[in-house]
């Protein structure tokens, strides 16, 4: 069972929509938004526990907003979308701060599996540390 | 901007796009013959008019040498027959003196005379007395000639004038070749003077010509003021003929003026002399002749032009000898460096060709690379929103309760999924291929890089029936290198594989580990081989066995030079019938 509230932050309307659809009926609480700034947007609105980024948008570079994602909350876990067909953006998104990455067109076995972990990692932290700026 | 060629710059060919055509290998014969031109040009022009000079002016010092021993020579003679001229007239004078005339009348008297002077001069004959009046009074010699008058005698006038006369040689009636030398005296007793008269053997003169006549001269005698022989010459007429030197029209007289004033400052007496060149029977001589002092004689010289004598010719033989070896020499010397450049010239120019098509390959298959990325990139987006309502739908359906067809739609579902899994695979290889075309060292694992390279050439060696084997050593160590430039060798190598085998065959990538340090990936086909002749060259540039338009002649030269830059080396093995077996060996880490 996932926790965390999930946020896919994606371009392609209708690949995020369809990911969100298929998330909820696996259980998990997942909203999608549809540029980097409405993203970022909705950090403040929402009880976040894990993102969904795409590596590549039209308005602001996936790696920009994982930064700022990082700024807000250091606890929100980020997996990366790549659609680019090697492991090299995913690594040097993971080198940033990133929780992990996955290939687009995704496995969404493959992606519950990390969003668990993920999600693991967020509880285990918190009962370590508590909420973080009072969440 | 581009200025002007220089003039020796038209001479270089221009490396031309048609590389390995008939216009560049023409270019490098043009300069090559221009090269050789102008090297031979500047090698032989100086050579031959060094050569030239140098003939000419030793021709001219020659001359000169030759003017003034000619000189020298005949001044020599003509002094000495002078001085014996001189000699002879001088006794007489002593003879001759006043006071003697009465002694000599006594035919004792003249006898002991006549011995004494012919113990000293071997060729005198006889000697008369006359008186003042042209009467013999005394004589002693062989001859009947007692009293015979020479009143009208020319000579006799002459010596009365001139007080000695030395007359040319002739016969007379003494019937023998003989000249005479008179001097004239105060008579002691009468007015006017007496008269001592000397007859001498003309032998004694051709004595004294042949003893003075030196090895320098070819020939020398004496003529008098009418040109008739004195002195018996060797080959040029006989004593009382007229000497036929002088009727020969062929004489060259200007060439010698300078010479000739040249010998006035070595010779006083050069100024007397005459010298004419002249052909003689065909023979160039130097013809000198000089006036003997107080005597009716010319001294004639004559000697053969050393220019035209066979010393000469010799010289000239070995001078044109010497000169046509240096040009031989020359010729071939410089025919080897010109090639030497020119070949040296059209390696440099290839290895540049090389490197222009090299980048401009990588720059292509660069631009290919961010094509295949770009269009990869747009096709991966709609597939994953294919792959997500695949899903979704699936995730449906597995909510759902049994219903007819139900069966049919998750296969149908389960196909999607399949093609969607395909084109999956197509877009990360694109993806992949783009994302290596830019040089940059790397770690990565070999094997994975050969299988990638060989997906391209998979579907081409399909259609051709030509089954494609692995042999991969999954433990061999990752390497660091360049992914680029190995993906572009295997590629080259595979596809020409491929071209020589045809249809039907196999092809076989293996990997292993060498040692610590290397890997060995061998590329082999099972097909006709390699001969020989080609063998040899399969890595020189713009060489191809391919058909005009299907090969440029690079793949291997390309792949060689990318091996080797990678720090590489490949090696062929072949055999007709059997196949070939290209063995890379790569570091594991590239240096640097």
């Amino acid at each position: 069972m996932i926790k965390s509230e999930v946020l896919i932050i994606d371009d392609e309307i209708e690949f995020a929509s369809t990911l969100c659809q298929r998330l909820k009926l696996r259980g998990v609480a997942a909203v999608d938004v549809h540029s980097g700034t409405e993203g970022i947007a909705s950090l403040t609105k929402m009880n976040l526990g894990i993102v969904l980024l795409d590596l590549k948008m039209p308005d602001m570079n996936g790696l920009d907003v994982l930064k700022k994602i990082i700024e807000y909350d250091p606890s929100i876990e980020v997996i990366m979308l790549t659609g680019h067909g090697s492991s090299d953006s995913g690594v040097e998104a993971k080198e940033k701060g990133a929780f992990d990455y996955v290939m687009k067109p995704l496995d969404i076995t493959e992606l519950m599996d990390i969003i668990e972990s993920a999600d693991n990692k967020r509880c285990k932290e918190q009962v370590s540390y508590g909420c973080k700026n009072g969440k | 901007m581009r200025t002007q060629p220089h003039w020796l710059e038209r001479l270089l060919p221009t490396p031309s796009e048609e590389y390995g055509g008939g216009g560049i290998t023409r270019g490098y014969k043009r300069f090559s013959k221009g090269l050789s031109l102008i090297l031979l040009t500047l090698v032989l022009a100086p050579l031959t008019l060094i050569s030239v000079l140098s003939h000419y002016q030793y021709k001219q010092l020659l001359q000169d040498e030759e003017m003034a021993q000619l000189v020298l020579n005949l001044e020599e003679a003509q002094n000495t027959i002078e001085a014996f001229v001189s000699e002879l007239q001088s006794v007489l004078k002593f003879v001759a003196r006043d006071d003697r005339y009465e002694e000599l009348l006594s035919p004792k008297k003249l006898e002991t005379l006549f011995i004494r002077l012919q113990d000293e001069y071997p060729g005198f004959t006889d000697i008369e007395v006359i008186d003042s009046k042209g009467t013999q009074k005394a004589y002693y010699g062989p001859y009947t000639l007692k009293d015979r008058s020479y009143t009208d005698q020319t000579w006799y006038k002459e010596v009365l004038l001139h007080g000695t006369h030395i007359s040319d040689i002739s016969t007379g009636f003494r019937n023998s070749p003989h000249f005479v030398i008179a001097v004239s005296s105060k008579h002691p007793r009468q007015q006017g003077h007496w008269v001592l008269r000397l007859s001498f053997e003309a032998k004694i003169l051709q004595d004294l010509n042949d003893t003075i006549r030196t090895s320098y001269a070819d020939d020398m005698f004496l003529v008098d003021s009418e040109r008739i022989i004195q002195t018996q010459p060797k080959k040029f007429g006989q004593i009382g003929e007229k000497c036929i030197l002088y009727d020969t029209k062929d004489q060259i007289k200007r060439h010698i003026d300078g010479p000739l004033k040249k010998q006035n400052d070595i010779s006083k007496r050069a100024g007397d002399m005459l010298i004419v060149q002249k052909t003689f029977n065909g023979q160039k001589i130097n013809h000198a002749t000089v006036a003997l002092l107080n005597t009716p004689w010319e001294l004639v010289l004559i000697k053969e032009q050393y220019l035209h004598a066979p010393p000469w010719r010799q010289f000239k033989i070995k001078l044109t000898a010497i000169f046509f070896f240096c040009v031989i020499v020359a010729v071939f010397l410089i025919f080897e460096i010109s090639t030497a450049i020119t070949n040296h010239l059209r390696e440099v120019d290839q290895k540049r060709q090389q490197l222009y098509i090299e980048a401009e390959q990588r720059d292509k298959l660069a631009s290919i690379g961010r094509l295949a990325a770009g269009v990869a990139h747009e096709i991966n987006n709609p597939l994953s929103i294919i792959n997500q309502k695949t899903g979704l739908v699936q995730d449906f359906m597995e909510m759902m309760d049994d219903f007819e067809y139900k069966e049919m739609m998750r296969e149908a579902h389960e196909s999607i999924q399949k093609s969607v899994d395909r084109c999956k695979t197509i877009t990360h290889r694109l993806l992949g291929f783009a994302r290596v075309t830019d040089a940059q060292t790397e770690e990565f694992d070999i094997n994975t890089t050969i299988r990638e390279v060989i997906d391209f050439l998979a579907r081409e060696a399909m259609y051709n029936q030509i089954h494609i084997d692995f042999e991969l050593d999954p433990n061999v160590s990752k390497i660091i290198s360049d992914r680029g430039p190995l993906q572009q060798i295997f590629l080259n190598i595979t596809n020409n594989a491929i071209d020589a085998i045809g249809q039907h065959g196999n092809i076989t990538l293996s990997s292993r580990q060498l040692d610590q340090d290397t890997i060995q990936v061998n590329i082999s086909d099972d097909g006709p081989g390699i001969p020989e002749d080609v063998l040899e060259r399969i890595f020189e540039p713009f060489f191809t066995t391919k058909e005009t338009g299907k090969g440029t002649g690079l793949g291997l030269s390309i792949s060689y030079g990318l091996i080797r830059k990678l720090g590489g080396d490949i090696k062929v093995k072949t055999e007709a019938g059997v196949g070939t077996t290209f063995e890379i060996t790569l570091p594991v880490k590239q240096s640097k």
